[in-house]
């Protein structure tokens, strides 16, 4: 019987690991994904306001357009957790 | 207020020997748009070319041009000038001829001095450089050169080296390198070179100087020096001539670009030989205030007239119309593109919501203090019209923030004691913080909430964008199109509502099934999804590609939630840090060595949070702005107008 009820205690704690496992993994892809879309969205942004100081509020927000991404992992990640 | 000041184009006809005044009132008035006329082979404007300067526009950009060349050896920019007195245009006319010149002698003759002497003092830096090598040597150096069978090598080698022919020689070991002068036979130069330069050797040049080096040093150190003194007493009287006429000259800057832009103007005009037309824009309100004007100034010789618009072909230029509020915000919309002249202009929504979004996702009573503090303190410091408009906006997203983090009780990630939270909790299980943790749900349906709502208004506006701006039956396939945006979206959540039982929205669940196992609400909701796909693919087939954006435009404000819960994160863990694992545990017993990690924890809380502050400032501002350009914007903005410039120039220094 004790034998069981720690069993149930090991699945119950491997079950909380695991949704703050697959929370991780929702923020941290999303993170790396984010950062790939916004490499290269990055470097052209300082290319072309080097070339023309304006456009440096439109490239702004140019680059951040790809945190989207990591803003739905984060809100599945939150759902996940809470 | 969402419609861009009314414009009425304007046309002047006078004859040419009134062109003078007449530039003279435009430019007075400074609310004459010139649109430039362009030499072509149009039928109203044939026989007409385009005008010349007026008299003496060479002449006062030459003046203009020497004076620039003054004021940038000055440093002197016009925007970091605050206009202490207004200088009257007439008396500086003649101050321009005789005193001007003056000035610019004098600085030029200080500029001419103050590089001669940079260059020698250039010179004599190098010279000690050259002799520093030579600095412990014993022998005067007028020794190691001028001679004709004698050939003197000096530089550096990593170690003693043996040249191997008859030679005087010195050697000397330092940190910096080992020096070694050797004074060989003039023939077996090349020789000893080369065995040198296998031992890595690094040539010295020989000074042509003559006495022991460290006195020859300390010579020229001295003149250095003086040389040095006489730089900072030419350097003190320039910023002495800069700070006795800097005001002086900031206004004969402004007089002389003024008379420049007028002179030019007619180059703008279309011309014949005894008469000029100029066609432009005014602000309708305006109209009778420049007709009265020129009349005046031509003496009644020009005449003025209100030319009709002709839709598609005459594109006013756009100025705002907004009150006083909503200003600032006008530098916001003018970074995507400024509105056109029949378009609805968003700025008093970006103006109320920017701030509300930046609350929600600062929501802090702290860094809403902090920033407030900022963009406050930084309004005394920093000029430029820009900048005050975007330190305004800053002010009121920060005042929103404080009253967010009012209502999510929230100062620096702290729980304000006392005051529960009114909007869902934000407050997370960090540290020992306990409580529920936050209501995440609740939250997120808050944001998708906000989302719909505006996304909605949105597609109004959209409809008025389109019921203005087109003509016939497109005009109502785009309104209907819209339309079929709000009840796809407004059927996709009445399905929702029905399926599911969600916190804060509507419950359908209940709703007893009507037909095929769905409930009334369901199927008013399946007809209005299909009824909206019906109009939007009457609009444009291709459209319906982007249906699934209904989803993700919703979802995306979300990030309302998602950023602002960062920022409490980030903010709870470094209080977690600062506080509960190194400040408290010292408090316990204190003993030196706690008070040190104490002050440790202190500083631990303070850069935490500073860069918490500036995470949030941007997190809050950029991604608020996203909000409106990405999500809010491509509902029914296009922007693109061009921007109202009128002829003439705000005047700060001088007056007539």
């Amino acid at each position: 019987m004790a034998e069981l009820d720690i069993a149930v205690q090991v699945a119950e704690a491997s079950q909380i690991g695991l949704k703050a496992l697959g929370a991780a993994l929702s923020v941290g892809l999303t993170g790396i994904a984010t950062a790939i879309a916004e490499m290269s969205i990055g470097s052209a942004a300082v290319g072309a306001t080097a070339e023309n100081k304006d456009v440096f509020g439109l490239v702004l927000l140019l680059t951040v357009i790809p945190e989207t991404i990591v803003i739905f992992g984060l809100v599945v990640s939150l759902l996940m957790l809470f | 207020m969402f419609s861009p000041e009314q414009m009425s184009r304007i046309l002047i006809a006078a004859p040419r020997n009134v062109m003078a005044p007449v530039i003279g009132e435009l430019h007075h008035q400074r609310i004459f748009h010139i649109e430039d006329f362009i030499e072509d082979d149009s039928e109203e404007y044939q026989g007409y070319r385009l005008g010349v300067p007026l008299e003496g526009a060479g002449e006062t950009s030459t003046e203009l041009l020497r004076l620039r060349s003054v004021t940038s050896a000055f440093a002197i920019r016009p925007e970091d000038m605050d206009p202490s007195q207004m200088l009257s245009a007439s008396r500086l006319k003649d101050q321009i001829e005789t005193e001007l010149p003056e000035i610019e002698k004098e600085v030029e003759d200080l500029l001419a001095t103050r590089s001669a002497l940079e260059n020698q003092a250039k010179e004599l830096e190098n010279t000690i450089e050259s002799l520093k090598p030579f600095a412990g040597v014993p022998v005067d150096l007028s020794l190691l050169h001028g001679y004709r069978t004698i050939s003197v090598i000096a530089g550096y080698v990593p170690k003693k080296v043996d040249v191997g022919v008859a030679r005087e020689e010195y050697y000397a070991e330092s940190k910096k390198g080992n020096l070694l002068i050797v004074a060989v036979p003039a023939e077996l130069r090349p020789d000893v070179e080369r065995t040198l330069l296998d031992a890595q050797f690094q040539a010295v040049a020989i000074p042509h100087e003559s006495g022991p080096a460290a006195e020859r040093i300390a010579v020229y150190s001295v003149r250095l020096e003086a040389v040095k003194k006489e730089m900072a007493e030419v350097s003190a009287k320039i910023d002495d001539l800069r700070e006795r006429h800097a005001g002086f000259l900031v206004a004969c800057d402004e007089l002389l670009s003024m008379d420049v832009e007028k002179a030019e103007a007619p180059l703008r005009f279309a011309t014949t030989d005894h008469a000029f037309i100029a066609e432009g824009w005014v602000p309708t309100q305006d109209v009778s205030a420049i007709t009265d004007g020129i009349t005046r100034a031509s003496g009644g010789r020009a005449f003025v007239t209100e030319l009709p618009i002709e839709p598609g072909k005459d594109i006013p230029p756009v100025e705002y119309d907004n009150i006083s509020y909503a200003r600032p915000s006008q530098l916001l919309l003018d970074v995507y593109s400024r509105p056109k002249y029949t378009e609805i202009d968003p700025t008093l929504f970006i103006s109320i919501v920017f701030p509300i979004f930046f609350g929600l996702i600062l929501g802090d009573v702290g860094y809403g203090l902090i920033l407030l503090a900022m963009s406050l303190g930084l309004g005394k410091v920093l000029k430029g019209d820009d900048i005050r408009m975007l330190l305004k906006v800053l002010r009121n997203a920060s005042v929103s923030s404080i009253i967010f983090g009012l209502l999510f009780s929230e100062f620096l990630g702290f729980s304000i004691p006392g005051l529960e939270s009114v909007l869902p909790s934000r407050h997370l299980n960090i540290g020992h913080a306990g409580g529920h943790g936050p209501a995440v749900p609740e939250l997120m349906i808050m944001s998708v909430w906000i989302g719909i709502a505006y996304i909605t208004v949105g597609r109004i506006l959209g409809m008025v964008n389109h019921a203005r701006q087109d003509h016939g039956s497109h005009r109502t396939r785009a309104v209907l199109a819209n339309l079929g945006w709000i009840l796809a979206m407004w059927g996709i959540l009445l399905m929702v509502w029905s399926a599911f039982a969600l916190p804060l929205m509507p419950d359908f669940t209940g709703v007893p099934p009507v037909v095929m196992g769905l409930s009334l609400p369901a199927i008013s909701g399946a007809v209005m999804i299909l009824l909206g796909i019906v109009f939007i693919a009457m609009d444009s087939g291709l459209e319906l590609v982007e249906l699934p954006t209904i989803l993700s435009h919703v979802l995306s404000f979300a990030r309302l939630v998602g950023v602002g819960l960062s920022s409490v994160a980030i903010a709870m863990v470094v209080n977690f840090i600062a506080i509960g694992m190194i400040i408290e545990p010292q408090l316990v017993n204190l003993s030196i060595f706690g008070v040190g990690l104490t002050i440790v924890g202190v500083l631990v809380f303070l850069i935490g949070h500073l860069m918490n502050t500036v995470l949030g400032m941007l997190g809050g501002g950029l991604q608020s702005l996203r909000l409106h350009y990405v999500e809010f914007f491509t509902k029914f903005y296009k922007g693109g107008g061009k921007k109202y410039s009128p002829f003439g120039m705000k005047r700060r220094f001088t007056e007539d």
